[in-house]
């Protein structure tokens, strides 16, 4: 018995070295496709680090909350965010500066995913574009002004301006309606004007999908990410390409202020902005490449936001102006559209 | 049944601390973040959020809607529980397990089958345009109407047991006898039936009441942005705004709202003896 005794407490004191010298990285992510995200980055990574990635996911709030909640003890090492969301954590002072000389990979970058935030706050690591699906068989479109137009009365939805694609969508149709700039005024008051005629403000990608394929809506702006939603129905969805381009924006990487595991959050970093791991992503139909040596096959491109010309074509509103602007964006959409 | 009121306490002890730290406090807390500003007591927090008119409509809305469904599942839950409690009591098993059978089934997937259910080509607007009533289909999804039939479907089921059991206490001779005596059917409801079954539907009504009040599910789904009630702004503020100030003071408006009825009504109860 007493040896027993022993020999459980000599494993149990291995286990708790064992323990104590296996490296931890806290990831803070989005919650969609985790399984994929596993296969073609966490497991590998694992194994090439040796280490344990602690895996954390939420909605943008949340997990900001709780980096800023924690701030002066990181309990997150990296996170990847939305590049706005991530300049408001780096206005904190909540963010580490990243040193592009420890990722092997920064070069590789487009750049506009180099420093998407100013200061080298963040780095992108994958681009969405975002424009108008509907259905060809029903109707044209040329310009995001059609949105708003008497053809798609009733049968149209617009983003929730809460959402990462509302804001994106107010600065086309903005633009189209033949305003400059980031005040959003004339737009949300033409919106609240046809507020009737509107469908519904969606909040998820899925519930659009879900509404244009029982032909509920007919057409409305969404992000390329969810494309293959609509690609494989067997309505007759068409992306379109309007007169004033697609919008889009930049998902970012980021590392906490004196999280005390930079290098390990360095090795992660470097090896989602790889070749071989943005491939393997793109290909799995996750994210669209940031790194410009990705190469996919046609089949592979058409769900993402590919390519050089596309990426480079991209009329994305700058980060500063929709943390600057969106509380009054919101005030005044819930005044005139939400009413 | 204790020997000393000690025993009585220490067995409640565990219970109480259950509650009290992991629910009362909790509580307490976040309420309390809407009574405090800039490190003082203030109601300036809620007088700021009446003062927004979009604040008020939903208030306005939140009321309505749930006082409605309340009305309406009691008028349907009397003449359903009213047609349960005469059937054989086979029939009535069978019934019954119908009526309970959606409240095992979650109210996501509930509520899912009514976005088919509502929408351009499904079955109502296949019956309105079939029935010549229109000739285009009319959107009923995201409307106050989507939101109130959703909300009767998904509590329906609470008035109708609570009703089926005032009932089932019902003398079975009261309503023939007010009959022989020449009572026509409404006096049979309002002087015998309502009187006699009042706590059921004191019991359901709150029940319906609050479950719409409180409801987030539903509204979210079959309303939307366009439709928003306080429950759905609750969570657009705490997961879109990050504001807890002003979630927590739209809690303490529910929760006052779910106190103030349930007391409201055990008063109409009350009064009516």
């Amino acid at each position: 018995m007493k040896h027993l005794l022993y020999i459980t407490t000599a494993l149990g004191l291995m286990a708790g070295v064992a323990q104590a010298a296996e490296k931890t990285l806290t990831i803070s992510v989005y919650s969609f496709a985790q399984d994929a995200y596993k296969k073609a980055l966490y497991d590998p990574f694992e194994e090439k680090c040796g280490c344990k990635l602690v895996i954390e996911t939420g909605n943008s709030v949340e997990r900001m909350a709780k980096i800023e909640a924690n701030a002066a003890n990181p309990v997150i090492d990296v996170a990847v965010i939305s590049s706005h969301d991530a300049l408001a954590l780096a206005r904190k002072d909540l963010l580490a500066k990243i040193d592009s000389t420890k990722l092997t990979s920064f070069d590789k970058l487009y750049k506009a995913a180099q420093d998407p935030i100013g200061g080298n706050m963040a780095v992108g690591y994958t681009f969405y574009a975002s424009s108008i699906v509907y259905r060809a068989d029903l109707l044209e479109i040329d310009s995001w002004a059609d949105l708003l137009s008497p053809e798609v009365k009733g049968r149209v939805a617009l983003p929730n301006i809460t959402g990462t694609q509302g804001p994106l969508t107010l600065h086309m149709l903005s633009q189209a309606l033949g305003h400059d700039g980031i005040d959003f005024t004339d737009t949300i008051n033409a919106i609240g004007e046809k507020s009737d005629d509107i469908v519904t403000f969606y909040v998820r990608s899925s519930q659009l999908a879900q509404l244009m394929q029982q032909e509920e809506v007919i057409a409305a702006p969404v992000g390329r990410f969810a494309w293959s939603r609509f690609s494989g129905s067997e309505l007759d969805f068409k992306w379109a390409t309007p007169k004033e381009g697609q919008t889009g924006g930049v998902n970012v990487m980021l590392m906490t202020k004196n999280n005390g595991n930079e290098d390990l959050a360095y090795e992660f970093m470097d090896y989602w902005l790889s070749t071989e791991v943005q491939t393997r992503i793109a290909e799995a139909k996750i994210d669209s490449p940031a790194n410009k040596e990705v190469v996919v096959s046609d089949e592979i491109a058409e769900s993402l936001t590919y390519g050089a010309e596309l990426i480079n074509s991209l009329n994305m509103i700058s980060p500063a102006d929709i943390i600057d602007n969106r509380d009054g964006w919101v005030d005044l959409w819930n005044e005139v559209v939400i009413k | 049944m204790f020997q000393n009121r000690k025993e009585g306490f220490a067995l409640a002890l565990p219970a109480a601390l259950f509650i009290g730290i992991l629910f009362l406090l909790p509580v307490g807390i976040l309420l309390s973040e809407a009574f405090q500003l800039d490190g003082g007591w203030s109601l300036q927090g809620y007088i700021d959020f009446i003062s927004k008119p979009l604040n008020q409509t939903v208030f306005l809305r939140t009321l309505k809607l749930g006082f409605l469904v309340a009305a309406v599942s009691a008028v349907i839950g009397y003449a359903s529980a009213f047609c349960i409690v005469n059937l054989d009591p086979k029939s009535r098993g069978r019934i019954f397990g119908m009526v309970v059978l959606p409240l095992m089934i979650s109210p996501v997937a509930r509520t899912y089958a009514w976005i088919v259910i509502l929408g351009r080509t499904g079955i109502v607007n296949d019956a309105i345009i079939g029935l010549g009533l229109s000739d285009t289909p009319i959107r009923i999804l995201f409307t106050e109407t989507a939101v109130f039939l959703g909300l009767l479907q998904l509590f329906l089921p609470l008035m109708i047991i609570s009703l089926v059991s005032s009932m089932e206490n019902l003398p079975r001779d009261a309503i023939s006898a007010a009959r022989v005596l020449g009572a026509n059917w409404l006096q049979v409801f309002t002087k015998i039936i309502l009187p006699l079954t009042k706590e059921g539907l004191v019991m359901g009504g709150t029940l319906v009441f609050t479950g719409s009040l409180t409801a987030y599910i539903t509204p979210a789904i079959l309303g939307g942005a366009k439709v928003l009630m306080l429950e759905t702004l609750l969570y657009q503020k705490v997961s879109v705004s990050n504001d807890y100030v002003s979630a927590s003071i739209i809690a303490t408006i529910l929760i006052a709202m779910c106190f103030g009825t349930n007391l409201l009504l055990k008063r109409i109860a009350t009064a009516r003896e």
